[in-house]
C-alpha cells in the first residue's frame, strides 16, 4: 500500500514511517506540513494519506482542511487523520464517509489495531476513535437506533457508505422523495432536529457505526 | 491696522491727555483737569485693550474718545489765553469750530467696535464724510468773529453734514448689531445705550445754549457724558461679555487692588490704634500694623477675588463652583468619578465635549475604547499628561474655561484614569494567562506526548523477532507509555480542555459526559467573545461542579449558558444543601470572574441548593 505521510514532529515522523515500513507499507513521501501535503498527494496519488490535524503553516486545523481538500480533488485515496487531541472543528463534513479515518495518535502503538484501521480505511473503509464517537454522540441517539424499521436502518447503512440521497433511490429503486421521507424519519426517531447547527446526517451515519460496531475496536 | 500705528494712536492720545491734565493743574482750570483726570482713567482701560489684542482699533479709538473732547478743551484754554495772547489769537481763528472733534473719537469707535473690523464701503465713507464735514466747518466759521453770508452757508452745511456722519456710522452699528452674534449684541447694546445718551446730551446742551445758558453748563453734561459714559458701556460690554478676554484680567486686578485697599486700611488702623494705646509714636505701632495686613492679606484677597470673579466674571465662576462641588462628592464617596465627563460638558456648556485618558502610550476614552488623538486641553499629573479634555466648540473662551475646569476636575480625572488602568491591566492579566494555559496545553500535546509515543513506537519496531517474554515485556513498556499519554491528556486538560477550540459547547459536553454528577446541560446562541472569557466561562462551570460535589450534596446540576446582549452568561445551580458563605468558597469563583470585567451573584439560601449566575 503506497502511503503519504504528513507530520511536522520529527521524531513521531521518523517513527511511524519505520512502523509502516516494518508492517510491510510503501510510505512515498513524507512531508512537514499541510501546503506540502496537498501538493504531494496530488502529484503521486497514493492509496492513503496520513496526516496530523496540527500541523504548520498555522498550527492550526491545518490537517483537517488539507483533508477537505484532498477528499474534493482525489475522492478515491483513503484519509486517515491523527490527533493528540479531540479537534472536530475542520473535519466534521468527512466522518462517517467511506475512505475516512480518525484516530488517537496514541493508537498508533497498538500495532496490529492501527494497521486494521489504515487497510480498512485505504479500502473505502472507516475508522474512528472510541474517545471522538464519545464525543459525537448523545446517549440519546443511541437508543434511537432501535426504533428504526428494516428498510430505514438499509437507508442509513447506504448513507454510511457516504452515498447521496440520488444514489440511495438509484439503489434501493425508490424515488428520491421517498428517500427524503425515509431520512426525515431517521432523523426524527434519532431525535435530531434540525436547529442548524449539528450536521444531522454525520451525527445520524456515527450513531448508525457506533451501533455496527464490535466493543472496544478502533 | 498694525499695531505699530495703534500703539502710536493711543500714546498720542493719552499725552494729550497728560498735557491737559498739567495744563489744567498748572492753570487752575478745573473743568479741564478733571476731564483729562477722567479721561486718564479711560485711556487706561485703553492700554489694556491695547495689551491685549495690539491690532485692534478700539484701543485707539477708545483713548480718543476722551482725548479728543479733552483736546477741545485746551484748543478752549488757549483760545482763552492760558499761553498768552500770540496763541490766544491763533486759536481762537477756529476755537468755535472745533467742536466737532469732541465727536471723532466716538465717531470711531461706533465704526470699529467691538472687533475692529470695518466692512462695508459705508463704514469706509463715513470718516471722509466727517472730515469733509468739519473742514467745511472749519472754513465757513475760520477767523472767529461774525463769519459773513456764504461762509455762515458753509458751516450750516458742515454742521448738517458732521450730523448726517454721525447717523451714518450709528447705522453702521444697527447694521453690525443685526449681522452680529448674540455676544457682539450684548456687547453692541451697551456701547448704543452710551452713545444714545450722549448724542441726547450733546442736542440737550443746545437747548440749553439757546436758551441762554452759559456755554460751560450747557456742554457740561455733554462732556461729563463722553467722558464717563462711553468708557463705562465699553468696560461692561467687555467686562461682562468677555471681550478681548479681558474679564479674568479686570476681575483678578480688582481684586488685587481692592486687597492692597484693605491691607492698606488694616495697617493704618493698627498703627492708629496701637499709637494711641501707647500714647506716642513707637516701633511697636508699624510693626503690629505690619503683621495684620499680613494677616488679613490672603484671606481678604480669597474672598474679594471670589467676590469679583462672582460679579464681573460669572458665569465661569458658576461652571467652576459647579465643578468643584462634584469633585467635593466624589471626594466624600457620593458620586462616582466616571460621571466626570457629564459633569465637565454641563459646566462647559458642550455636548460634545470629550475627556481621554491616557493608558500606557495609548488615549482611551471613559468606556476603555481607543480614541484618536486630538488636540485639547492637557491634565497633567506629576509633570506626566494623563488626560486631555477635547472640546466639541473650540474658541480661546473655551480653552481658558476648560483648563479652569481641567484644574478643578483633577481628581476625579485622575481617579477615573487609575480605575480604568485598574481593570484594563486586570484584563490583560486574565487574557495573558488564558494564553499562558493554552501554550502550557500545546506544549504537553506537542512536545511531551510526540516523545512517549515516539519512544513507544521505536519499543514497537524493536519488537518482531524478539522472544515471547521480551516481546511480553515492551508491550508492558508500551501500555505504561499509553498510561503516560492518559496522564499527561488528563494533565492538559485541567490547564485548559482543547475541547474548548470547538468551543465552549463543545468542552461542556465533555464535561457533561466525564463528571459524576447527573448535568443537565443547556447550551443556547452564544456571544462571540475573546479566550479570556470562554476559559473564564469554562471554569466557573468546573469550580461551581467542584465545589457542589464538595459541599453540595447535590443529586443533580443544572448548567446553563446563553447571551444578554453580547455578553456571555453562564449559570450553575444545584438541588444541594445550600448555605455556602459566598465570602469563603467562591473567592477563587469571584476573582476569576472579576478579572475578565465580569460580575457574579451567587445565591445559597440554606437547605435550597445553590445557584450561580455569572455574567461575563
Amino acid at each position: 500500500m503506497r502511503v503519504v505521510l504528513a507530520e511536522d514532529s520529527v521524531l513521531f515522523r521518523e517513527g511511524l514511517v519505520r512502523l509502516l515500513e516494518s508492517a510491510g507499507h510503501d510510505v512515498v513521501a513524507a512531508v512537514a506540513d499541510a501546503t506540502a501535503l496537498v501538493a504531494t498527494v496530488a502529484e503521486l496519488g497514493p492509496d492513503l494519506v496520513i496526516a496530523d490535524i496540527r500541523m504548520p503553516p498555522d498550527m492550526d486545523s491545518d490537517g483537517a482542511r488539507a483533508a477537505v481538500e484532498i477528499r474534493h480533488q482525489n475522492p478515491a485515496v483513503g484519509v486517515l487523520l491523527l490527533s493528540q487531541h479531540i479537534e472536530l472543528r475542520h473535519c466534521l463534513s468527512l466522518i462517517g464517509s467511506p475512505g475516512f479515518g480518525y484516530l488517537l495518535k496514541d493508537r498508533v502503538l497498538n500495532l496490529d489495531d492501527f494497521t486494521d484501521a489504515l487497510v480498512r480505511v485505504a479500502s473505502g473503509g472507516t475508522a474512528l476513535d472510541p474517545e471522538i464517537v464519545k464525543a459525537l454522540v448523545q446517549p440519546r441517539l443511541r437508543s434511537g437506533i432501535g426504533a428504526l424499521t428494516q428498510r430505514e436502518r438499509e437507508i442509513l447503512g447506504l448513507v454510511a457508505e457516504g452515498r447521496s440521497n440520488a444514489s440511495i433511490a438509484r439503489r434501493l429503486s425508490l424515488s428520491d422523495r421517498t428517500v427524503e421521507a425515509h431520512m426525515r424519519t431517521i432523523f426524527h426517531k434519532l431525535g435530531l432536529e434540525d436547529d442548524g447547527t449539528t450536521h444531522r446526517r454525520v451525527l445520524a451515519v456515527v450513531t448508525y457505526l457506533e451501533s455496527h460496531r464490535p466493543p472496544d475496536a478502533p | 491696522m498694525s499695531s505699530a500705528s495703534a500703539r502710536i494712536w493711543t500714546a498720542s492720545a493719552t499725552l494729550v491727555l497728560v498735557v491737559g491734565l498739567v495744563g489744567g493743574v498748572v492753570t487752575t482750570r478745573v473743568e479741564l483737569a478733571a476731564a483729562a483726570g477722567l479721561g486718564l482713567v479711560c485711556a487706561g482701560m485703553a492700554w489694556v485693550i491695547q495689551v491685549r489684542v495690539p491690532t485692534s482699533p478700539v484701543a485707539p479709538a477708545l483713548a480718543w474718545c476722551s482725548a479728543s473732547v479733552v483736546l477741545v478743551l485746551i484748543v478752549d484754554a488757549l483760545s482763552d489765553g492760558a499761553l498768552g495772547v500770540g496763541v490766544s489769537a491763533l486759536t481762537s481763528l477756529f476755537a468755535t469750530a472745533i467742536w466737532p472733534l469732541n465727536l471723532a473719537g466716538l465717531l470711531a469707535l461706533l465704526l470699529v467696535f467691538p472687533d475692529g473690523r470695518r466692512r462695508g464701503p459705508l463704514d469706509r465713507a463715513v470718516p471722509w464724510l466727517f472730515l469733509g464735514a468739519s473742514a467745511l466747518l472749519l472754513g465757513g466759521l475760520w477767523g472767529g468773529d461774525e463769519p459773513a453770508g456764504p461762509g455762515l452757508a458753509a458751516a450750516a452745511v458742515g454742521i448738517a453734514l458732521v450730523g448726517v456722519s454721525m447717523v451714518l456710522a450709528t447705522v453702521s452699528m444697527a447694521l453690525r448689531y443685526r449681522a452680529g452674534g448674540e455676544l457682539a449684541r450684548e456687547q453692541i447694546r451697551w456701547l448704543m445705550l452710551a452713545g444714545a445718551v450722549v448724542v441726547a446730551l450733546l442736542v440737550g446742551g443746545w437747548a440749553a445754549e439757546a436758551a441762554g445758558v452759559s456755554i460751560t453748563q450747557a456742554y457740561a453734561p455733554f462732556v461729563v457724558g463722553i467722558l464717563v459714559l462711553v468708557p463705562l458701556a465699553v468696560g461692561v460690554a467687555i467686562v461682562r461679555h468677555d471681550l478681548f478676554d479681558i474679564d479674568r484680567i479686570v476681575s483678578e486686578g480688582a481684586a488685587s487692588a481692592a486687597t492692597v485697599v484693605v491691607a492698606a486700611g488694616a495697617y493704618g488702623v493698627a498703627v492708629g490704634v496701637v499709637g494711641s494705646l501707647a500714647d506716642r509714636y513707637t516701633a511697636i505701632g508699624p510693626a503690629v500694623g505690619g503683621f495684620v495686613a499680613a494677616l488679613v492679606l490672603l484671606p481678604t484677597y480669597r474672598v474679594l477675588r471670589d467676590a469679583t470673579a462672582r460679579v464681573l466674571d460669572r458665569d465661569r465662576f458658576r461652571a467652576v463652583r459647579r465643578v468643584e462641588q462634584f469633585t467635593a462628592a466624589v471626594r466624600s464617596g457620593q458620586a462616582q468619578p466616571e460621571q466626570v465627563e457629564d459633569v465637565l460638558r454641563g459646566a462647559q456648556d458642550d455636548e460634545d465635549l470629550r475627556l481621554l485618558l491616557i493608558d500606557g502610550s495609548q488615549w482611551v476614552g471613559l468606556d476603555g475604547r481607543p480614541a484618536p488623538e486630538c488636540e485639547g486641553i492637557d491634565v497633567s499629573s506629576g509633570g506626566d499628561v494623563v488626560a486631555r479634555l477635547v472640546l466639541g466648540r473650540d474658541s480661546l473662551r473655551a480653552r481658558r474655561l476648560a483648563a479652569a475646569l481641567a484644574r478643578a476636575a483633577w481628581i476625579p480625572i485622575e481617579v477615573s484614569r487609575l480605575r480604568l488602568g485598574l481593570r484594563r491591566s486586570q484584563a490583560r492579566i486574565a487574557q495573558a494567562t488564558a494564553q499562558e494555559r493554552k501554550r502550557w496545553e500545546r506544549d504537553l500535546h506537542d512536545s511531551a506526548q510526540q516523545r512517549i509515543l515516539a519512544t513507544g513506537m521505536r519499543l514497537r519496531c524493536l519488537q518482531p523477532g524478539l522472544d515471547a517474554d521480551r516481546s511480553a515485556e515492551i508491550d508492558l513498556a508500551v501500555t505504561e507509555l499509553q498510561d503516560t499519554i492518559a496522564e499527561l491528556r488528563r494533565l492538559a486538560q485541567g490547564v485548559r480542555p482543547s475541547r474548548l477550540d470547538d468551543g465552549l459547547d463543545a468542552a461542556l459536553e465533555d464535561l457533561r459526559q466525564t463528571t459524576p454528577l447527573p448535568m443537565d446541560l443547556q447550551v443556547c446562541d452564544l456571544p462571540e467573545v475573546d479566550e479570556s472569557r470562554t476559559l473564564a466561562a469554562y471554569l466557573v462551570v468546573t469550580e461551581a461542579l467542584a465545589n457542589t460535589l464538595k459541599h453540595g450534596q447535590a443529586s443533580r446540576i443544572a448548567v446553563r449558558v446563553g447571551r444578554d446582549a453580547n455578553r456571555l452568561v453562564v449559570e450553575v445551580c444545584d438541588d444541594g444543601v445550600g448555605g455556602i458563605a459566598t465570602a469563603d468558597a467562591l473567592t477563587s469563583l469571584q476573582d476569576r470572574v472579576l478579572s475578565v470585567g465580569g460580575n457574579l451573584a451567587v445565591s445559597s439560601p440554606a437547605g435550597m441548593g445553590t445557584e450561580i449566575r455569572a455574567v461575563l
